[in-house]
């Protein structure tokens, strides 16, 4: 019981500021949704039942240049496959939770599997704190697409410059994250591709799966070029 | 409206497919490290690929670049850099753009 309580208290603390975060890309999320139409009820409904920062934010951004929906999902299946990844390295840290593995599992994405896997290299499995962790973050994200949607319903788009906050978030997504060779070239890669498949048929379809397919290679290019110099 | 119920209930199937999938069946599995990798640079390919689409932008079949767009997300991309708090960096890369909208074109 006591353990239990501890392992309460930290998981409430390593969360906390990285929930703070969540709510941050989630007001974002709530007001970006607003602009391609989402009501209240379906931009919060879709953090409810999707609850992915990354799949949810490349929707909405990719509806306002008018995306297909077939385009959109293979835009996110791609996005998802690291999933896979995550659920693969968590699975033993989350084993015994049993069969409510399965509802844990609605709670993994990055920010999860940074703390998670911390956590079970230092007291081995711990479900009761991914659950405490997920479920803060689970609660951040609904709340702060509520206040989003909420923000942007009252905003006239244009006079606001929210049309000028879907490339502007996404600056501020990519931008911290640009550290090393590999993620560089990937980025430098991705930019020249879509620009390319951009010019050669302005308003391409398929230019956001196409590069997000091959600008990842030229990443691993350059990391093994280095791992091996 | 019905297609946004669609859009989202597809998604949601998806992606707590990727979730589950990879927590109950891949558990067992070695993942190669390059695949691990190649996975991990994904999202970041896919995120500039959504800003080149937003700087460039087609009209009348050609190409041109959103003077706004690009100007507040450079400004964005530097005011995160310094600052390293999200909204704000977001709201000064909104600011910028509206008066480079509002001022130079």
């Amino acid at each position: 019981m006591i353990q239990k309580k501890e392992t309460i208290k930290t998981a409430c603390m390593e969360a906390l500021p990285l929930a703070l975060a969540i709510a941050t890309y989630g007001l974002s999320y709530g007001v970006l949704a607003t602009q391609v139409k989402f009501s209240l009820l379906t931009a919060v409904s879709m953090s409810v039942f999707v609850f992915s920062g990354s799949a949810q934010l490349v929707t909405v951004a990719m509806l306002a240049g008018g995306a297909s929906l077939i385009s959109v999902l293979l835009t996110v299946i791609l996005l998802n496959l690291r999933n896979l990844l995550y659920g693969a390295a968590l699975a033993e840290g989350l084993a015994p939770a049993k069969k409510w593995t399965a509802l844990l599992a609605f709670g993994i994405s990055d920010e999860p599997f940074v703390l998670a896997t911390s956590r079970f290299k230092k007291v081995g499995p711990d479900p009761l704190y991914f659950a405490i962790v997920t479920g803060m973050f689970y609660i951040a994200w609904i709340l702060a697409a509520f206040f989003g949607a909420l923000i942007g319903n009252q905003l006239d788009p244009q006079k606001w410059g929210l049309d000028l906050a879907f490339p502007v978030t996404f600056a501020a997504l990519l931008v911290p994250g640009l550290k090393g060779k590999p993620v560089i070239g990937t980025v430098l890669a991705a930019t020249v591709i879509a620009m390319v498949l951009e010019y050669l048929k302005p308003g391409n379809e398929l230019t956001i799966i196409i590069t997000g397919l091959l600008a990842p290679l030229v990443g691993l290019y350059l990391h093994r070029r280095t791992n091996h110099a | 409206m019905l297609n946004q119920w669609l859009l989202i209930g597809i998604l949601a199937i998806s992606t707590y497919l990727s979730r589950l999938i990879g927590v109950v069946f891949m558990a067992r599995q070695k993942m190669s490290p390059s695949l691990r990798l190649y996975f991990n640079y994904v999202p970041i390919a896919i995120i500039a690929a959504l800003l080149v689409k937003q700087i460039f932008v087609p009209t009348d079949g050609q190409l041109t670049i959103s003077l706004p767009v690009l100007i507040g997300c450079i400004s964005t991309a530097v005011a995160i850099k310094i600052t390293r708090l999200f909204l704000p960096s977001v709201v000064i890369g909104i600011v910028v753009g509206l008066l480079v909208r509002y001022f130079l074109i």
